[in-house]
């Protein structure tokens, strides 16, 4: 009896193993945002049989590793260690083994938001210009491309992989049960501005009794893209206050709380993935890596669709490959990430995973203009999205980004409870002026 | 002549203390590099401002002012203690209840719940994570305010609210570390002699009288080392707010180890985060100081009665 009983308690540890050695597997895409703090896995996959190899560390769904595969093959003496870990992960890791002048990869990803931490080590990295990278800079989308550059423009950090241009995700069941044409141009007729949105929000609450959407910080996030100013002006002056489009976008999602048009989910929790296919809410604001989650969540073809995002779209996100000073294979490493973020090489990242390319040829090539997405209803996705690239206005973000944004999504997060959003504002304030002193 | 001087300085009992010295070496080396270094870098650096790139600028007391004068600061350290209280006080009654259950002989399957107990130190802190995060949710449909709705009990937003959170992370700690203290309870009850139980009960002691008069105090130096450990512990929370909050580590629920690191690794401020190092040293210095004086007292009083 006790036999089986250590069998079982076996049993029970080797499936919580397993569980843990799955956790990271699924992760969020290419621009995942905060909370995932927590998880502590990577996965390692090392591809190729080269004598030469490039640890390479990346983050999200990005689906290189087909790509890899392929370049292995024609550089036989290449091998590539892909190490996935978690984004914040990754950014703190690189940041310790800069700081500490070792244990850097060859390869690393960095956040579009994230690379304003590593601005001042430059000394750390390989300027991609001194290794090749001046022929290929017309590949890619200026603003982006002007990102990854220092001040002066002299030293160039990272080549772009994807952009994260924002469009309005929506259930075409739960605006057809509210009385809506649910084709994407006449959803985007219906919400040109977001005065409209809140109207078509309260329509289809009174209708159906459903949300615009589960997660009102979303909403935040989608106004928070389009704002030509967002916390830091470029002498790393905060602006929030005296700007008024962040306070704009926060009074927004304040006014849906009050009137119940929007949850409170927290984005990136086990509960906000299941809400992609309860159907209980009607929109997503969101950039277009999100599609691979939105996938995967909620598989069924045909209920979600596709359209833009009232009053313009913003951007979200959006990677970089740099090339650290302490690789002992720069040539090499550059060749890699040139090949990689290339418009062929691009276009097959969105055609797998839905990275938007930063490349504007792609935009031209067939293959990219006439996609066709079945999930979503049919349409021509690619289309949207460029349409919302085309839209988009560079902004400096700063260093403190992310702990800039955090404490305003607790502000978010304490007025979705009912507190009162001007004090939640001052006290958010607070925090930030907090931080900055230090 | 040489050789004769040599041996003469190398006696049989410096040889032996040489021996010695170089067996307990790797320890000391090891805590020299990853140990004492670190500590006494940090001390350094809390007169500093260093972003972890740029060169440091020596910026005397100005950390240590920022930190005294962050009202955050002082919640850390609040919620730091009633976190420590709520989580390891309950954890060290249960655990030698739960020890003394499973050293009786009255329970069948005794080495099955030994191993069930132990799990939840060995659980991977992502399925916790996972877990407690469902448990504890903010929205209606998590699974303690569904018990709650049972009883009429309005939702509690567990992640946000000033106790809600503490008693949240606090039952983390004690279901994560409820079987380790078991079982180095259950350790310390196996060294009793079964010969004391049996003339006990021979004497009609029931139960509670075995365990009040017999293994409490048989298990004193074992109490005494959990209390210390759990105390230490409970100072040095770290993993459970973080998984719990994220990143954000609100203020109703951050640790003074959260505050640091938050201070190091998301803000790099490495200077503030030395500072807020160096006075949670200065607490866990004085504790243990007290600590020790109490179990100094403790065993006199013993020798005194024997």
């Amino acid at each position: 009896m006790s036999k089986l009983f250590k069998f079982v308690s076996f049993m029970l540890l080797a499936m919580l193993f397993l569980t843990a050695c799955n956790g990271g597997s699924d992760d969020s895409a290419a621009a995942d945002d905060e909370e995932n703090g927590e998880d502590p896995e990577t996965t390692t996959e090392t591809i190729g049989d080269g004598e030469i190899e490039l640890v390479f560390w990346e983050f999200g769904n990005t689906g290189y590793d087909r790509l890899i595969e392929e370049y292995v093959e024609e550089n036989p003496n290449i091998t590539i260690n892909l190490q996935n870990s978690d984004m914040n992960d990754v950014h703190d890791n690189l940041f310790t083994s800069v700081s500490a002048g070792s244990g850097a990869p060859d390869i690393a990803m960095v956040e579009e938001a994230q690379i304003e931490r590593y601005r001042n080590a430059e000394d750390a990295f390989n300027n991609l210009y001194d290794l090749g990278a001046e022929s290929v800079v017309d590949n890619y989308l200026d603003w982006v491309f002007q990102n990854g550059e220092s001040a002066d423009g002299d030293f160039l950090f990272g080549l772009p992989t994807d952009i994260g241009p924002t469009v309005m995700f929506y259930r075409t069941d739960v605006f057809e049960e509210a009385g809506f044409d649910s084709s994407p141009e006449a959803v985007s007729e219906l919400i040109e501005t977001w005065e409209d949105y809140e109207a078509v929000a309260r329509e289809i609450n009174d209708e159906t009794g459903k949300l615009m959407t589960d997660a009102g910080e979303l909403v935040f996030n989608a106004r928070r893209d389009q704002a030509t100013q967002q916390y830091f002006d470029e002498d790393d002056e905060l602006i929030i206050d005296e700007h008024p489009q962040i306070r704009e976008a926060y009074d927004y999602v304040a006014n849906l709380f009050e009137d119940e048009l929007v949850g409170d989910i927290p984005l990136w929790t086990p509960e906000w993935f299941a809400g992609m296919e309860e159907g209980t809410y009607a929109t997503m604001l969101a950039p277009a890596w999100m599609q691979g989650q939105i996938k995967d969540n909620s598989p069924e073809e045909g209920i979600w669709s596709i359209t833009t995002m009232p009053e313009g779209a913003g951007n979200w996100g959006g990677s970089y490959l740099t090339v650290p000073e302490e690789s002992e294979h720069p040539e090499e490493a550059y060749a890699f990430i040139e090949w990689l973020t290339a418009p062929e090489q691009q276009l097959e990242a969105f055609l797998g995973y839905g990275l938007f390319p930063s490349s504007p040829q792609v935009y031209e090539m067939p293959e990219f203009m006439d996609y066709e997405d079945d999930y979503f209803g049919g349409i021509a996705t690619a289309q949207v999205f460029s349409e919302a690239a085309q839209q988009v206005i560079p902004v400096y973000k700063g260093r403190l980004y992310y702990p800039v944004d955090e404490e305003l999504k607790q502000a978010i997060d304490n007025m979705s409870a009912g507190d009162d959003p001007d004090d939640e504002w001052e006290a958010a304030l607070q925090r930030i002026e907090g931080i900055l002193r230090r | 002549m040489e050789a004769t001087k040599k041996n003469s300085w190398l006696t049989e009992n410096r040889r032996s203390a040489i021996a010695a010295y170089l067996f307990i070496s790797p320890f000391f080396i090891l805590f020299a590099i990853f140990g004492l270094f670190p500590m006494l870098f940090s001390f350094y650096l809390s007169f500093f401002r260093w972003d972890g790139l740029d060169p440091m600028t020596f910026n005397g007391l100005d950390n240590f002012r920022f930190i005294f004068s962050d009202p955050i600061f002082y919640s850390s350290i609040q919620n730091t203690f009633i976190i420590g209280l709520l989580g390891t006080l309950p954890q060290i009654v249960v655990s030698l209840l739960i020890a003394f259950a499973l050293n009786s002989s009255l329970i069948r399957f005794r080495n099955t719940f030994r191993t069930l107990i132990f799990l939840p130190y060995i659980t991977s802190i992502v399925a916790v994570a996972i877990i407690f995060g469902l448990v504890f949710n903010n929205q209606p449909f998590g699974f303690a305010n569904y018990i709650l709705s049972l009883f009429d009990g309005g939702p509690i937003r567990w992640a946000a609210e000033y106790w809600p959170v503490k008693f949240a992370i606090a039952t983390m700690v004690f279901w994560r570390w409820v079987g380790y203290n078991t079982i180095i309870f259950l350790a310390g009850m196996q060294s009793i002699p079964r010969e004391l139980y049996e003339a006990a009960k021979i004497d009609g002691a029931s139960i509670g009288q075995q365990l009040r008069l017999i293994t409490l105090p048989m298990l004193k130096r074992i109490v005494m080392f959990v209390v210390f450990t759990a105390t230490i512990g409970s100072l040095q929370l770290f993993t459970e707010p973080l998984i719990f909050l994220g990143r954000g580590l609100r203020e109703e629920g951050i640790t003074v180890v959260a505050y640091l690191w938050r201070d190091a690794f998301v803000y790099n401020t490495f200077g503030t985060a030395s500072a807020a190092a160096i006075v949670l040293f200065v607490i866990i210095i004085t504790l243990t100081a007290i600590n020790l004086a109490l179990s100094n007292l403790i065993g006199r009083s013993k020798r005194r009665v024997s």
